[in-house]
């Protein structure tokens, strides 16, 4: 295909935005020195803000830009908009972390940026070369983030245990798609699909399940989830928020671009592999979490339980599965951003407690911030009227209308099991007195200062929720008419 | 009709959100202005309630006032609420013992008013809908609304084991939401809709096998909430450990919505299914019933004595259901309002005795006729009532369900009332121990007798008593069309075999 003649870079404007935030967040950092500790978090703030309004004033385009190379499509506008919404999530809970904990976050804020260009990339991406070189682009900056607090053992081993493992299944991804191309002899996405649709053997599944295994591995579906549980506990919370939350959304994207066009042919073997990708992941997740004591582990098993779900819509497949799967990634992030928000709430001296005793009696303490804590934990469990609960019901009826309902019976059970320690959390909040007033403990412990931002931040996503669960057309029409145009 | 410029149905299902949004902005601090508010808008919602009766044309059994909207277009939901006799009945009821149980609560719960009457009215709102709601989505999250407030009601407020009691609860009826979410899901594919009254229309379109397997998914939903043999074992703690006004709702009105599901949902829309399975659910019907009144026969504590009752009740109730005949579903649903009326006030009963003496256990008490006259008057009619004594509420409905059900079989029917025969014996033997004999603990020698305001709260439910005991013909004229209307679908051969 051949680039149109004067053709410029207006499609990518946002991408270019937020480069040009990524290297002044950078540039600001080093000269505000100390005092403007949260310059450079508000530059990227700016950025975010910047480029999601260029990215509503991008018209979606069937056009395939730069030689079939990147198409922005309104799946891939819906998708970088998602990724965008995951960037200031985290961003905002950045600034409450790294005024507790201290730290240099300016770094932080460009590497942040930077990872979310290539999330963009990746969901524009048609060709395979594009998609490995934009994965590189996202993940290189995120084994960074997720090693960054240097004074903390755990992120250091957070992060190098995210680099290998990561650069492993990138590896393993690369192989993928060089048998793709020895098979076919092209890069596209559209000519390679149809290629391998006739070349329907052993070697191209071969490389379906190369592809899937580098795919499933950033998305941390059973059984390439080992390095989820350690990083997201590892890793400084706000990063966890990005890192469980906008690289889902990019992989899911890049899965089901690959579905539609590249694999199409394979669509018997992939829909099985996921149906048993979805059972393995829910289940590992959800029953993992069960025995957790720190809320941050227990929520990292969380988000790992919640890709689960996604699963089933991408096993299910066809216009309802796919209208669900992109529903519920946008609540996944809000989901998620506001359950890991949670643990910054209070900090006691200067430092966050992370176990599920730290939030006894908040409810009286900080009732604002508990009740939107509460949605949060009924819409992780799937309970109405919030859009957990409405994602997970499309999600079940794309699989019962496929017929696949032992899926949505697995998913329904699973929804039982998380109540058991999503509600511990909630027991926690409301049911029970804050240890200070029980005493009997070895000396006393601080008293925990409840952060504004924090409640703000709460009572904001609990707030998306209830209106995304009470109102789901408001994201389920932007959702179909991405289906529609990929 | 409208009020306010609101569609009724949308009015009362969504006034009591109205209540909780003004008690959410009250601050804490103005408990007497809380409890105040919360009164009114109860009140208020009861008096809106009663505005139905009029608005209803009892000689249709189709559904009226039906409001529809369009609400979820990628999947075909819709919000659409409609009315018609059995849900009048139910709605009525809710909403008056929603009142009763918050003008109960003026002395009984100290702290953390604010959030209690929050959840109060949140639940109201989420009972009412259920029993509203046409589109199977809408009912289901009205359904799972109910959950969290009461999850909480328990939780927060209710006795030494109530963190066990409350999740206990909640993971039971949630285990039993899924799997009837799942037959919704599966109902959904088959008829391409969540219209009730489409699927009706339609009639039995779904093969037989399938009806099966959405008639059990659906009926672990109904079944653990109602709750039936062997779905029962978090009843007793949840109605124990809950507070008064906790246990008057969920006895009155959640285990209620158990039943209204089979009715309104299981036997219409998968009538070969119920036809098939009603022997299994009448047999378990009957073990809830005999087993409930042995269990309760054996009891220390009064609140878990009233809460086998339950179980022993609603058997009457499922065995009205799916004996399948005009007279005893009809039965059923009076009997739903019986148990809602009679066990609701025999709750505030043991709540008036726990707040004086903070013990619910019968051997603490005796003799106590002698210092509360008036409450004895009340425990005693209640108790009656409970027991079906002719005159009373509870002997129209039970008697309705035996006759219903004696052409069926007469095992069923002898079985059946072997369990009126227990109920005689637990609920006379515990009013004999509680309040007849010497009195003989001195902690009940200073015991108040009713005040005003709690004689206010058990007067409307002792009028209704006698009413439907004397002259229950306005209630049976209500629900005679619609519930004839099910009754024809499931078992048309019912009426061919009489003409």
């Amino acid at each position: 295909m051949t680039v149109p003649a004067g053709f410029g870079l207006g499609p990518l404007a946002p991408e270019i935005v937020l480069f040009a935030a990524a290297i002044a967040a950078l540039f600001v950092h080093l000269f505000a020195g100390r005092r403007g500790r949260r310059a450079a978090g508000y530059v990227a703030l700016a950025g975010i803000g910047a480029a999601g309004l260029a990215l509503a004033l991008t018209p979606p385009s069937a056009a395939a830009l730069f030689a079939g190379h990147l198409a922005v499509d309104a799946f891939a506008l819906y998708f970088k908009a998602a990724a965008l919404a995951a960037g200031a999530l985290a961003v905002v809970l950045a600034f409450r972390f790294f005024d507790v904990e201290g730290g240099e976050p300016g770094e932080v804020y460009c590497l942040m940026l930077l990872s979310l260009i290539g999330m963009m990339a990746s969901v524009s991406a048609t060709d395979i070369v594009t998609t490995y070189v934009a994965f590189e682009l996202f993940a290189i900056p995120s084994y960074v983030l997720a090693g960054i607090f240097k004074k903390e053992r755990r992120s250091a081993e957070a992060g190098i245990k995210y680099f290998f493992l990561g650069t492993l299944s990138s590896a393993i991804m690369v192989l993928g798609l060089a048998v793709v191309f020895g098979l076919t002899g092209s890069t596209g996405y559209a000519e390679s699909g149809r290629t391998l649709a006739g070349a329907n053997g052993p070697v191209a599944l071969a490389a379906m399940a190369l592809v899937f295994a580098g795919l499933f591995f950033k998305a941390a579906f059973v059984p390439f989830h080992m390095w989820a549980p350690d990083v997201y506990e590892g890793a400084p919370t706000p990063l966890v928020v990005f890192l469980s939350t906008a690289p889902k959304a990019a992989v899911i994207a890049v899965l089901i671009r690959a579905m539609t066009s590249l694999f199409a042919g394979q669509s018997a073997a992939w829909s099985l592999v996921l149906q048993i990708a979805a059972m393995a992941t829910m289940f590992w997740g959800n029953l993992a979490a069960l025995t957790q004591t720190s809320v941050k582990r227990m929520l990292g098993y969380s988000a790992i339980a919640q890709a689960g779900y996604l699963a089933i819509g991408l096993a299910a497949w066809g216009e309802t599965g796919r209208m669900a799967v992109l529903f519920y990634i946008v609540v996944y992030i809000v989901m998620n951003a506001a359950a890991f928000g949670l643990i910054l709430l209070v900090d006691r001296g200067g430092r966050f407690d992370e176990t599920v005793e730290g939030l006894r009696g908040l409810a009286r303490r900080a009732p604002l911030a508990s009740a939107g804590a509460l949605i949060v934990l009924l819409s992780l469990t799937g309970i109405p009227p919030t859009a957990g609960f409405m994602g997970k019901y499309f999600l079940f009826t794309a699989a019962v209308e496929r017929g696949m309902v032992v899926l949505a019976v697995a998913g329904a059970l699973n929804s039982v099991l998380s109540l058991f320690y999503y509600f511990r959390i909630g027991k926690a909040l409301f049911l029970e007195e804050a240890a200070d007033a029980v005493s009997g403990g070895p000396g006393p412990r601080p008293l925990p200062a409840v952060s504004r931002l924090v409640t703000v931040f709460l009572a904001a996503c609990a707030a998306a929720l209830l209106l995304f669960g009470l109102l789901p057309g408001l994201l389920t029409s932007p959702a179909v008419s991405a289906v529609l145009a990929q | 009709m409208t009020i306010l410029g609101i569609p009724i149905l949308s009015f009362v299902v969504f006034f009591p959100v109205a209540g909780m949004l003004a008690v959410l902005f009250l601050p804490a601090s103005r408990a007497r202005a809380i409890k105040l508010v919360a009164c009114v808008f109860t009140g208020l919602e009861f008096g809106a309630t009663l505005l139905l009766i009029a608005r209803l044309d009892v000689s249709s059994g189709e559904m009226q006032l039906v409001e529809r909207l369009p609400w979820i277009k990628a999947i075909g939901a819709q919000y659409l609420l409609g009315l018609d006799g059995i849900s009048l009945l139910l709605v009525l009821l809710t909403s008056l013992l929603t009142f009763v149980a918050t003008v109960s609560s003026w002395e009984a719960i100290k702290g953390r008013l604010k959030e209690y009457y929050v959840f109060l009215l949140l639940l109201e709102t989420g009972m009412i809908g259920v029993f509203l709601a046409l589109d199977l989505v809408l009912f289901y999250v009205f359904w799972e609304v109910v959950l969290v407030p009461m999850y909480f009601l328990i939780g927060i407020w209710g006795g030494e084991r109530r963190l066990y009691a409350a999740i206990k609860f909640f993971l039971y009826t949630l285990f039993g939401s899924v799997a009837m979410l799942v037959g919704i899901l599966v109902l959904r594919a088959e008829h391409q809709t969540f219209d009730w009254m489409a699927m009706v229309a339609a009639g039995p379109v779904i093969p037989a096998a399938l009806q099966g397997w959405i008639f059990l998914a659906l009926f672990l939903g109904f079944a653990i909430k109602v709750p039936m043999f062997p779905f029962h074992t978090w009843l007793p703690d949840a109605h124990v450990e809950a507070p008064t006004a906790g246990s008057v709702i969920l006895a009155g009105v959640l285990l209620k919505m158990g039943s209204y599901g089979f009715l309104r949902f299981s036997l219409p829309l998968l009538p070969d299914a119920a036809r098939r399975f009603a022997p299994v659910i009448v047999a378990l019907a009957l073990v809830s019933i005999v087993y409930g009144a042995l269990v309760s026969l054996m009891q220390k504590d009064m609140k878990k004595l009233i809460a086998y009752s339950s179980v022993s009740h609603m058997g009457f109730v499922m065995l009205g259901l799916f004996a399948l005949t005009p007279m005893a579903a009809k039965g059923a649903v009076l009997q739903m309002v019986n148990h809602g009326l009679s066990t609701g006030a025999l709750f505030l009963i043991v709540g008036v005795l726990y707040e004086r003496r903070h013990t619910r256990l019968i051997a603490e008490f005796g003799g106590l006729a002698s210092r509360m006259p008036v409450y004895a008057a009340v425990f005693l009619i209640m108790a009656l009532s409970s027991i079906g004594l002719p005159g009373l509420n509870g002997f129209v409905g039970e008697f309705m369900i035996l006759m219903g059900t004696f052409p069926v079989s007469w095992l069923w029917t002898a079985i059946a009332a072997t369990g009126i025969v227990f109920g005689a014996g637990y609920m006379l033997w515990l009013y004999q121990r509680v309040m007849f004999g010497p009195l003989t603990n001195p902690a009940n020698e200073s015991l108040k007798d009713l005040t005003i305001r709690e004689f206010a709260t058990f007067l409307p439910l002792l009028v209704l008593v006698f009413w439907i005991g004397i002259f229950p013909k306005p209630f049976l004229d209500v629900i005679d069309k619609p519930v004839e209307k099910i009754i024809r679908i499931v078992n048309p051969a019912h009426f061919e075999a009489r003409r």
